[in-house]
Formats: structure tokens, sequence, C-alpha cells
């Protein structure tokens, strides 16, 4: 009874406010100003629960879920960048935080330093993996040119504006 | 003696653009971006014979009349150099938007090179959110950080506590006394022997769970993003230079860990992870 309680963290959705919370404190550490701060945390919990979805329902790798939800990172960043006029480096950074493949660079060196050198090997091909596919994610959405989220978010005083002016 | 004024103007609307560059790159911008924004904010000042090289620790900005010597062939040509050392440093996103804002209303017209200046110097003296506050985010975040790597509700709880104690080391003994890897290490130390302790007592259920939880706020999230942001940017040299510094903060994170398990594992005895 109280095993099944305890595992009530590993719900759909309990992960998603996980990835809601957890990315807005980060947040708050790397100084992310306050009016942004909710705009973060839906980017990480999408992001994140994108990649939890598809890796414990789906069964998808952990490659096609991390780049799935690098896209999904990338794209609602990016959104959100053109319409609250801030750096996208900003939504960015706070929503990758929950794939972060650092996570298993950090258990690779554990491995290692612990002599554990096949797991090492193994944690660390993998890392390598999800990296590139977090990589592969965000070049892809980069690729799209910045005028189509412009003309699709953008309200349209701001174009009458310039139009205006000029 | 209106185009001596045009020429003061350079050094001062190139010093104003690396002043802007500086602030970006300190605080954990992408190189593209510095770039960007230092050419905007000098264009907009009539300064377009600027050349700026950035790296992820340095800036270096040259400048030359070469134009308005063409145009009155008494003046002599004016040249303007500048190098900056930025030490890798935290991140302060707040910075990075202020700044970017700045260098929008600068296009709009709403600056002159001085209060642009001023501006400046008072972003760069932005105050960052009181420490009870970044403690309790700490905490907070290593909780569901935890939950997110596979803990259960017990081990959340932990990490919660490991996170709190682990933001208070490092506001009152890491950050001001000691280096990089050194800091990291101990903090990594600190968070995982109360790890250890706290399941060895009986409080929390999976010691791995609880410790990738109760590390979490020292990774270093920021510096990894921007450096494979700077790879795909082409931005080969400061990109390798960050990941390389997101590495050793890996490393001491790593090494704080396996020491606190070996010295446990000797009190104990059969840790498990």
């Amino acid at each position: 009874m109280t095993e099944s309680f305890d595992m009530i963290t590993q719900t759909v959705w309990f992960q998603f406010l996980s990835g809601y919370f957890g990315t807005i404190a980060f947040a708050i550490l790397f100084g992310v100003p306050k009016q942004f701060y909710n705009t973060g945390g839906i980017v990480g919990a999408a992001g994140w629960i994108t990649c939890f979805v598809l890796t414990k329902h789906c069964g998808f790798s952990p490659f096609a879920s991390n780049f799935c939800a690098s896209v999904v990172i990338t794209f609602l960043s990016r959104c959100f960048a053109v319409i609250k006029k801030c750096p996208v480096t900003v939504f960015r950074i706070s929503g990758l935080l929950p794939l972060v493949p650092g996570i298993g660079i950090y258990w690779t060196i554990y491995y290692m330093i612990s002599d554990n050198f096949s797991k090492a090997f193994e944690t660390g091909i993998i890392a390598l993996k999800v990296l590139a596919a977090i990589i592969m994610g965000m070049v892809i959405v980069s690729g799209i040119p910045n005028k189509v989220f412009k003309t699709l978010f953008s309200p349209r005083r701001a174009q009458n504006h310039r139009s205006a002016e000029s | 003696m209106e185009t001596n004024q045009y020429d003061n103007n350079m050094s001062e609307a190139l010093e104003v653009a690396t002043k802007a560059g500086y602030i970006l790159l300190e605080n954990g911008a992408e190189i593209s971006r510095v770039e960007e924004t230092m050419n905007r904010i000098a264009k907009y000042f009539g300064v377009d014979t600027g050349n700026y090289y950035v790296l992820s620790n340095g800036i270096f900005t040259t400048g030359n009349s070469r134009k308005l010597k063409k145009n009155n062939p008494n003046l002599l040509s004016e040249q303007f150099a500048d190098v900056k050392y930025i030490p890798l440093r935290g991140s302060r996103l707040d910075k990075v938007v202020a700044v970017n804002q700045l260098s929008r209303d600068i296009e709009a017209g709403k600056y002159t090179i001085e209060s642009a200046g001023e501006k400046l110097d008072e972003i760069s003296k932005m105050p960052f959110v009181k420490n009870w506050f970044q403690v309790l985010s700490s905490g907070i975040g290593s909780g569901f950080f935890c939950s997110i790597f596979g803990g259960g509700l017990r081990d959340c709880l932990v990490s919660t506590f490991a996170g709190l104690i682990l933001w208070l080391f490092v506001l009152k003994v890491s950050a001001p006394h000691m280096s990089k890897l050194l800091g990291n290490m101990a903090g990594s130390f600190l968070s995982t022997s109360f790890c250890i302790i706290a399941v060895n007592a009986g409080l929390g259920v999976s010691l791995s769970h609880t410790i990738i939880g109760a590390v979490i706020p020292l990774v270093p999230g920021v510096a990894f993003t921007i450096g494979i942001r700077d790879i795909v940017g082409e931005d080969y040299l400061a990109g390798t230079t960050r990941l390389v510094d997101a590495c050793v903060v890996f490393f001491g994170i790593a090494m704080g860990v396996a020491a606190a398990l070996l010295i446990f594992n000797k009190i104990f005895g059969g840790l498990e992870l």
C-alpha cells in the first residue's frame, strides 16, 4: 500500500507537475525574469511529458523520444519568444533542463571513477545518443525561418504600426 | 568640428557596443546573439566599420574611420581597438533579457550613446533574487527532479532537504571561498553524505535517485545548452570551451559523489545504489 503510494510520482500527471515546477525552480536559479516563470514552466513540462509518455507508454527508444521532446521544446520556445518578445535562450535553457543529457554524463564519469568500465561505456554511449537527438531536434526547428513565427504570432497591431511608421 | 564630433562618436559607440557584448557573454548568451547585438548597437550609432570577434571568454572589437577619411582627406583616420577578457561564470538570464530589450529600444531611437551606457551600467548591477528564495528553489527543484529521474515520494523529500542544504553551502562557503572544481566536489560530497545518512536511517528508498536529485542544482545546464547551441551555430571554439567547462563541473560532481560513497561504504558497509 505504502509502496504504491510512494510510486505516485511515476504517474503522468505527477510527472507533468514535476516538469513544470522543476523547470521553474531552476529557472529561478538561472535568473530568468519573473514574468517568464510560467511560460518557461510550460515549455519544460511539455517537453518532459513528451519524452516521458513516449518512452514509458509508447515504447519509443531514448533517442526517438528525446528527439521529439527537443523538437517540441525548441518549437514552443520560438513561439513564446516571438509572443513575449524576449530571447529564445530563456525558454530553451529552462525547457531543456529536464532532458539533461548532463545526468548521463555524470553517471558515465561516476562509473569510470568506480572502475565499472562496461557500464561507463554503456551510459556514455546512451548519453551521447541522447545529446545527438537533442541537437538534431534543435537544428531542425532552428531551420524554420523566423518570419514564419513572426507572421503566425505577432499581433496584427505590430504590423500595422510598422507600416504606419514607414 | 562636425567631423570631429562624429569621430569621437565611433569610439564611444563601439565602447557601448562592447559593454553590451560583455554583459551578454558573461551571463550566458550565445556567440551569434552577442555579435548580432553589438553590430546592431554600433550600426544605429553610425558605425559600420566595426569588427567583432567573440569567443566564449573574450571579445575583440576594432573599428576605424576610413570612410570619414575619404570624405575629408585632411582628417587622420582614427582607430579603435579593444580586447576584453571575460571569465566563465554562472548565468543571469535576466541581464540577457534586459540587454536584448535595450538593443531593441536603441534601434527604436529611445537612447543616446550616453544614456545607453548608463543603462548598461544599471543592468550590470541588477540585483539577483534573495538568498532564501534561491535556497528554497534549489530544494524544490531537487525534489521534483528526483521524481523526474524515477524516484518515489520519500526519495523526493530526502532530495528536497539535500537540495536546501546544498544551496546554503554553495551560497555561504563554496561560491565565495572555493574554486569551481573544489566547490562542486565539496557540494556534491555534502549532499551525497546527507542522502546516504537519510537513506540509511530509513527515510528514503532508492539511494541513486535521491543522489541524482540532490546534486542536480550543481549541474551546469546553461553552459551545456549554450555550448551545444554555439557548436550548432558553427562557433566551434566557443562551443568546445563551454562544453569543456561543463565537463569539468560534471567531473567535480562525480568525484564528490564517489568520495562520499567510498567513505560511507567503509562506515556503514554494503551500500547499494
